[in-house]
């Protein structure tokens, strides 16, 4: 039994399935539960919420991630899918809390100080939550300062930086600065993402990795959990 | 000057809404996605505030990588004065959506609703696009009148044009009363709005068939025709 509800979680994750009235990638599972509804019903019969989250939602969303990369989905169905996944970690939340499971850890990210473009920082918060990560968003043109105020006082595992520009891409350099002179440099894991920055930028500056998207950047986050245990 | 006989109609075109999404032209969206690109379209339609400020003036002086309009605008671009450098007059032009299609995306965001914010957004995309074509379209029939031809619509940021060329259009324009403002960095808010100079010229300058992307090695490029 639990087994079947875990494998339907699964299943509308990969339909982008949230609630009963949404549909999905086809018409296979209309009118059914959605995976609000089915996340609900597993927390009743008490099947443990990380088992929940392996099997169901992070599996779900790990065979999205591949028809992601191999075309068969567009960013639509990929926001459809994390969207689902995101609101079933709400739920789960409170039970993950008292359960001593713990999070992958605390993710912040900014689109950093002269860039307004907030899309791409938009997709990887969400992806991110819905790999786990426990994520805060701090806006669009945030301040070198309220960064390095921010993990100071928060302590994030992980900071993701984004700019679309060229002409802004060079503010992330500065951030990193700013943590290193706060002796907050090896605190957090840095890791930037946009149109104009790449593998060679992030390491000119001294991040710790450079994005192509969001399912990389769930990659990359997960490869440092792995060197964390 | 821009003959206003046709009405600036804005038709959300579906396809090119699906395309900025990330759809390829022979991809169909699944069902769900499919009804809310339009549903939105539709919501879409009462958000647009399109405008445009348009000016054309005379091609002064082009040099290497310098070309001077209007008597004292200098534009600052390799680029830029190849293309001039066919033309005997310049159409410099803003287009603009304005906020309300923006500050709905951005509370969709704010709420949680990243996949309608990013269809939403999208749809703005398309709009201020059309808005731009609308200004081209009127930018062709007023040259081909004089027996004239244009080129490629081209904004600053693109190519070897800096961004901060922002603001000699700005100075050409009457941003203001469009309500689109620059940012420190010359990004303009709204953020659905489009800047830049249609060349017009000689049909012998053949200034219709420049591009150049043709030489340009940067296969990559977001903006490449």
């Amino acid at each position: 039994m639990s087994e079947d509800i875990i494998a339907l979680i699964k299943e509308n994750v990969i339909q982008g399935r949230k609630t009963a009235d949404d549909e999905g990638i086809d018409d296979t599972l209309s009118g059914t539960p959605g995976v609000e509804e089915l996340t609900r019903s597993a927390l009743e019969q008490n099947i443990p919420p990380d088992r929940l989250i392996t099997q169901g939602l992070t599996a779900g969303m790990q065979v999205v991630g591949e028809k992601f990369s191999t075309k068969e989905y567009f960013i639509p169905d990929m926001l459809a899918a994390a969207d689902a996944v995101g609101a079933a970690m709400d739920i789960l939340k409170p039970y993950l809390e008292t359960s001593n499971v713990e999070t992958k850890g605390k993710f912040a990210i900014a689109t950093v100080k002269g860039d307004i473009h907030d899309i791409g920082k938009n997709i990887v918060a969400i992806l991110l939550k819905g790999a786990g990560y426990e994520v805060t968003d701090l806006g669009v043109d945030v301040s070198t300062e309220k960064i390095v105020q921010y993990v100071k006082e928060q302590e994030p595992d992980y900071l993701g930086l984004s700019a679309l520009l060229t002409t802004t891409m060079v503010v992330m350099g500065e951030v990193i600065e700013a943590l290193k002179s706060n002796s907050l440099r090896d605190k957090v894991k840095v890791l930037i993402g946009g149109a104009a920055v790449s593998e060679q930028y992030a390491e000119e500056i001294g991040a710790d990795a450079y994005c192509i998207d969001g399912f990389h950047a769930i990659q990359v986050l997960d490869s440092f959990q792995g060197a964390k245990t | 000057m821009l003959a206003a006989s046709r009405p600036l109609d804005i038709s959300l075109d579906r396809r090119q809404v699906l395309k900025s999404l990330g759809y390829r032209s022979d991809s169909e969206p699944s069902p769900r996605i499919a009804s809310l690109v339009d549903e939105y379209i539709e919501n879409a339609r009462q958000l647009l505030e399109p405008r445009h400020a348009y000016a054309i003036t005379n091609v002064e002086w082009v040099h290497d990588s310098v070309a001077i309009v209007g008597g004292s605008t200098i534009f600052q671009s390799r680029v830029i004065a190849r293309l001039l450098e066919r033309c005997s007059m310049v159409a410099v032009f803003l287009v603009t959506i304005g906020n309300r299609l923006e500050e709905t995306a951005c509370r969709l965001a704010e709420d949680g609703l990243i996949l309608q914010s990013y269809v939403l957004d999208a749809i703005g995309s398309e709009a201020v696009e059309e808005v731009a074509q609308y200004v081209e379209d009127m930018t062709r029939e007023t040259a081909r009148a004089d027996g004239l031809v244009i080129g490629k619509r081209v904004s600053p940021g693109y190519c070897d044009w800096d961004i901060s060329q922002q603001n000699e259009i700005f100075k050409m324009l009457d941003a203001t009363s469009l309500g689109v403002q620059l940012t420190d960095q010359c990004l303009m808010v709204p953020q659905k709005s489009i800047s830049g100079i249609i060349g017009i010229g000689p049909p012998e300058g053949k200034v219709d068939e420049y591009n150049p992307c043709k030489t340009c090695t940067r296969q990559n490029c977001l903006g490449r025709r």
